[in-house]
């Protein structure tokens, strides 16, 4: 799930802008929406890197295709050597992650927070650092950040406060960022990663995962800085103030693909209580790992390295500003080489800090632990500590929107669910949860247009599901996601009509693909004016229909026949339908007179 | 009176002493003139019981925002710079009519003592031309400005003392009214934390004006105090008899024989007028300096991180931060001056990971201390902080003590001084700073046996600055101990001081004669209403009756039964989250009876 929604994203993504445009367009459509969704808007990040994200995007895929060429014909796994070494060496990785929280206003100023509005137009005289101007801490901000924190199950802290880390850069007007480093928010969460969350729906670590979350704090964003080459850099100052939360995992995660998918859970979880504005590839979301490896079968362990409590653990190096999933798993898989490379070479790993670009195949190192910035955190004068009250934090428990994990038990558990756990979650993670919403809507009209069709009940979420990511799925191959496309009370009417057999699943398939590629008018329109509907022919029709077939082709009959190649008789099926008139055969149908014809047995039953 | 008069005289003085470089930039002078003109035209505007600011002069220190003319705080790094917004305080006076006379001179945002650390040249403070002081800092400008006769008022920022040092030197009064009182909002920071916009002038009267006009909650300023605390603060007290606090430790070495002097002056005054004198221990007091200068720089190592040329400000020719140097560093360097410099490397230094434990987290360990300090002497209870009503038979209602160990040095003295040594000049005024409470300097008369007879035969009035400090909230008694002290210790009359005709030192060779003439009869007139006035009040005051703070009017000095009884209420109150008054209200609602004793 997790490779297949990847690499989706990265098709789709390798055509457009860096913003999100699904983003854009719910946010357009947000207000008229009577469901009373909180505007949604898609932000970006800014990464070290200046290079135009798609531009990035299209330079990895190249330097992917040129590594695939050169590595074909041997294992093409440059982990297989690894995997012997795993049992010798272990990883260990802490995560942490900053999103941009979904505000209307930024964090300490009255300014309206934006996507891609004209540069420097929502600025107050705090964004910009203005002499004598004072912060003026929002603190409607608090409520996403607490429901990502209740997500995450942490303890909220009734009194937290902002301090000022310190460096310099064009970037950050007031020479500072103001973070919560003594006293954050929230404290003490925890993640757990069911299998089905990994991809195969095999989890590597034998069952479920739990991680733990240290903390999690607010902070500004910075501004923005567009490069122009030479030496001229223009700053858009718009974005500094966005809110983020940073959300700091402890050392437990072993294994690199454990932490792409803590990270992709996380994602869904923000986005699922409405805390977060975009997903990860979109700009929203990005992560520091801290990576360190030890000897398994060292005989005793050293006091070695400790963070956060967690003792016994090899030096780390961190690696910062990892914009996507996949950059998280190959990232941490190339530096976990690095280091045991480097070991088993009888060298040392130096607490650094490295950067990963987008399809490299290792780590670089950005600077050395005597090249570390000290940020000298001091309390804002400025700003009061925070104060949260346990009846806010009661209140926003109970009001928490329903957990992706609980969503995936209600689809699976469902009176007549029986959607599998693989489509409940692939559904779960497509389109920002729009094609979840789709899926809900088709199944809202099939259950009031027909509530006395017992049978259809029954297997509505196999049915829908089957229709909505197979079917529609397929059509909206490699391109962006649109419930307008074919609406869904149009899909309703369609699996209504095959179900009744008024029209054939092919003929649904046809009107399905007729309604995605524009035609206005309504399902039952479009049968009535084309004549579609289902005019079986009889019994008798069919077997001459068969046996003229037959006749034509003696030597697939005798394949089928002697040679027990039964897959042709699909053949005749497909024959059979294309020169009868549309609607009028139905395949299951054909395949019984076929094999009766040919004397086979009958099909098992699927 | 005309303010229209006033103004040209304030114009005519502001070209007699503009070597005194008190100001940077100076408002048109035609415009001063309409508009004092327009305000003479205002009813009302020459009410002399209740001094309204319209048409009057008021010059504003160059660290607090103004759209009308550059705001530097005399650094090369913001010399061309204006803001875009006026300071809410400087909002607050130009609603009140008042009118802005310029930008004055300062040490570089605010750091320093003697106001030489600018940009723009040293401020000079000279009472005739063989004299060259410091003016005391960093709001050197705005405390000559005012003695001078350059304008009529002037704000200050007051961070450790800036405001009451200042003052102090020049023999004006300079008021650092409690912390969050007074909007920050357009201020540029020095130490948020300490902070704080001041008042200078002539006399406390024109002080108490200007500050009860911008006396008031400002939203833009998260650490304005809101409306709810600030209905708290403050005790109705009858001043009549008060307890005045001589805190020892004050009385160090260092200290000046001739300012030691005044201060005995100062307090025989207070005795005289009905008051009586208490000695108290501030322990805390002699950390509180070094404190103060670890905690000072250190925030403001933080707040001048935004100075990087980059979106206001000077920008250092050529490329800022190759892949060599750092970022910014060319800016910064030649931006800031050598004061400046110093201050941000300590800063930078106290916060950084090696040093935090041992200077900043220990700096505001004394703070705490030296705010305990202060409310374990103070007869009022600190509003902001939630502890149980410790009561002294000693508490004391203010401390009266000098504002600097020194009279003014000279500048050749200050150029030869090296830096811990300026530092010292702070002493007096850090600890109120520190605890965020009220404190105002006030020029006393020295002692006949320290005149300088050079100065006495020139007509030269030379003055000590002493310093009154209250509970935090207690503005309102600072300034009425203040205008006692001021009319007890200091002649001829403080009450004729806002004419632009003689300065705070007396003569004012710019002065038409026959003004000066006028100015030296209202001034006998005054002398005489004031001196009828104190000896009423001595009269009353050696009766019988006292005023017991907390009690109001006794007889005698409350027993111990009595006092048991208000320890016991006030820890009822503090149980219930209420303050004494409110519990005793609630009591009195109770039981159909008003359990207060008759004032």
């Amino acid at each position: 799930m997790l490779a297949r929604s990847a690499h989706a994203t990265f098709t789709s993504l390798s055509k457009k802008r860096h913003i999100c445009q699904s983003c854009l367009r719910r946010a357009s459509r947000a207000p008229s929406t009577s469901t009373g969704r909180t505007l949604i808007q898609s932000r970006t990040l800014q990464t070290d890197d200046d290079a135009p994200f798609r531009k990035r995007l299209k330079d990895a895929a190249k330097t992917k295709r040129k590594r695939e060429h050169a590595s074909a014909g041997s294992t093409g796994d440059q982990n297989i050597g690894v995997n012997s070494r795993a049992a010798k060496w272990e990883l260990t990785v802490g995560i942490e992650i900053h999103a941009e929280l979904n505000t209307a206003r930024k964090l300490f100023s009255s300014a309206a927070t934006s996507i891609s509005e004209t540069p420097n137009t929502h600025v107050t005289l705090f964004d910009a650092a203005l002499p004598g101007s004072q912060p003026h801490f929002q603190k409607e901000t608090l409520i996403p950040a607490l429901r990502a924190a209740l997500a995450l199950g942490c303890k909220i802290q009734p009194k937290s406060s902002f301090d000022r880390k310190h460096y310099f850069y064009q970037d950050q007007p007031a020479g500072y960022q103001i973070t919560q480093y003594y006293e954050p928010f929230a404290r003490d969460g925890h993640i757990t990663l069911w299998p089905h969350d990994f991809p195969g729906g095999v989890s590597p670590e034998d069952g479920p995962v739990t991680i733990g979350i240290k903390q999690i704090q607010m902070e500004q964003d910075t501004a923005k800085t567009v490069h122009q080459p030479p030496s001229t850099h223009l700053i858009d100052f718009n974005r500094v103030s966005h809110p983020l939360i940073e959300i700091i995992t402890l050392p437990q995660i072993h294994n690199p693909t454990t932490a792409a998918v803590c990270v992709r859970k996380i994602q869904m979880i923000l986005k699922a209580v409405n805390a977060v504005t975009a997903g990860m590839e979109m700009g929203g979301l990005r992560a520091d790992v801290n990576v360190s490896v030890r000897d398994r079968t060292a005989a005793a362990p050293g006091p070695g390295h400790s963070f956060y409590g967690i003792s016994g653990l090899g030096q780390r190096t961190e690696i910062k500003n990892l914009a996507s999933v996949k950059a998280i798993d190959d990232a941490i898989v190339a530096e976990r080489n690095r280091q045991i490379d480097l070991l088993e070479n009888g060298g040392v790993v130096e607490g650094e800090t490295r950067g990963w670009a987008l399809g490299s195949t290792t780590t670089k190192r950005l600077r050395g632990k005597e090249g570390e910035i000290d940020y000298r955190y001091m309390p804002d004068p400025d700003i009061a500590p925070v104060t949260i009250g346990p009846d806010l934090v009661q209140h926003l428990a109970n009001t928490l929107p329903t957990l992706p994990d609980d969503n995936l038990r209600h689809l699976v558990a469902q009176e007549g669910g029986l959607l599998s756990t693989k489509d409940a979650s692939t559904l779960l993670a497509l389109d920002d949860g729009d094609r979840l919403d789709y899926y809900f809507d088709v199944i809202h009209h099939l259950r009031s247009t027909f509530p006395r069709k017992r049978k259809l009940l029954a297997d509505l979420g196999k049915v829908t599901g089957n229709w909505v990511l197979m079917e529609l799925g397929g059509l909206f191959k490699n391109q962006e996601w649109s419930a307008k496309r074919v609406p869904s009370d149009q899909l309703a009417t369609i699996i209504a009509q095959v179900f009744d057999k008024q029209i054939t699943r092919h003929t649904g398939k046809l009107l399905l693909s007729k309604k995605f590629e524009g035609d206005i008018r309504p399902i039952e329109r479009i049968i009535a004016d084309e004549n579609l509907h289902l005019r079986p022919l009889s019994p008798q029709e069919y077997s001459d229909l068969a046996q003229s077939l037959l006749d034509e082709k003696p030597d697939m009959v005798k394949d089928i026949t002697e040679k027990q190649q039964f897959g042709k008789v699909k053949w005749f099926v497909g024959q059979m339908m294309a020169r009868s008139e549309e609607g009028t055969v139905e395949p299951e149908t054909a395949e019984v007179v076929l094999r009766e014809l040919l004397h086979l047995p009958p099909m098992e039953q699927k | 009176m005309s303010l229209l008069k006033h103004a040209k005289q304030y114009l005519s003085n502001q070209s007699t002493y503009s070597h005194l470089n008190a100001f940077v930039s100076l408002a048109d002078p035609a415009s001063i003139l309409s508009r004092a003109e327009a305000a003479d035209s205002i009813p009302d505007a020459h009410e002399t019981t209740s001094p309204g600011l319209a048409g009057k002069l008021i010059a504003i220190k160059d660290n607090i925002c103004t759209t009308e003319l550059p705001t530097t705080a005399s650094s090369a790094i913001l010399k061309n710079f204006t803001s875009p917004y006026d300071a809410t305080v400087v909002k607050q006076l130009r609603d009140a009519g008042a009118i802005v006379a310029g930008k004055t001179n300062m040490d570089e945002f605010g750091m320093g003592s003697h106001s030489t650390h600018s940009h723009f040249g040293p401020v000079k403070f000279a009472r005739h031309s063989g004299e060259q002081l410091s003016a005391g800092g960093s709001s050197g400008g705005s405390a000559v400005a005012v003695a001078s006769a350059q304008c009529w008022a002037a704000l200050g920022t007051d961070t450790g003392g800036s405001v009451r040092l200042p003052a102090a030197y020049t023999g004006v009064v300079g008021f650092k009214p409690s912390y969050g009182l007074l909007s920050r909002w357009g201020v540029i920071a020095y130490a948020n934390s300490l902070d704080t916009v001041g008042i200078l002038g002539r006399d406390v009267e024109s002080v108490e004006s200007v500050f009860n006009k911008l006396n008031s909650y400002d939203p833009q300023d998260p650490t304005s105090i809101p409306p709810s605390t600030r209905s708290r603060l403050g005790s109705d007290r009858n001043i009549m008899s008060l307890r005045i606090g001589i805190p020892l430790d004050y009385n160090m070495s260092t200290l000046q024989p001739a300012v030691r002097r005044a201060w005995i002056r100062s307090l025989k005054a207070l005795q005289d007028c009905g008051h009586t004198l208490h000695s108290v221990h501030l322990p805390a007091t002699q950390h509180a300096l070094s404190a103060y200068y670890v905690l000072a720089p250190a925030e403001a190592s933080s707040n001048l991180a935004k100075y990087d040329g980059v979106r206001y400000g000077t920008r250092a020719e050529g490329i800022d931060g190759t892949p060599d140097s750092v970022l910014f560093a060319k800016t910064r360097g030649q931006g800031f001056g050598p004061e400046v410099q110093r201050r941000i490397l300590h800063g930078a230094f106290t916060l950084s990971a090696q040093a935090m434990d041992n200077y900043f987290i220990q700096a505001q360990k004394v703070r705490r201390l030296v705010q305990r300090d202060f409310d374990s002497i103070f007869y009022t209870l600190n509003p902001l902080v939630k502890s149980a009503p410790v009561l002294h038979m000693d508490a004391v209602d203010v401390l009266v003590c000098p504002t600097t160990p020194t009279l003014p040095p000279t500048l050749s003295d200050v150029e030869n001084q090296d830096p811990l040594n300026a530092y010292m000049n702070d002493v007096f005024t850090v600890p109120a700073s520190l605890a965020g409470i009220p404190a105002i300097s006030v020029p006393v008369d020295l002692d006949p046996s320290d005149r300088n007879p050079e100065l006495v035969e020139k007509g030269i009035e030379e003055r000590a600055g002493m310093q009154v400090i209250g509970q935090y909230g207690d503005d309102a008694l600072v300034l009425d101990v203040a205008k006692n002290l001021f009319v007890a210790a200091t002649r001829p009359s403080p009450y004729s001081r806002t004419s632009p005709f003689i300065t705070a030192w007396g003569k004012n060779p710019s002065s038409p004669a026959d003004e000066v003439v006028e100015e030296a009869e209202r001034r006998e007139k005054l002398a005489r209403w004031e001196t009828e006035k104190l000896e009423s009040r001595k009269v009353q005051a050696g009766g019988k009756l006292k005023v017991v703070p907390g009690y109001g009017l006794l007889d005698k000095y409350p027993s111990a039964a009595v006092k048991k009884e208000r320890k016991r209420l006030g820890a009822k109150a503090k149980e219930l989250g209420i303050t004494l008054e409110e519990y005793r209200a609630k009591l009195a609602a109770e039981e159909g009876k008003d359990e207060k004793p008759e004032q």
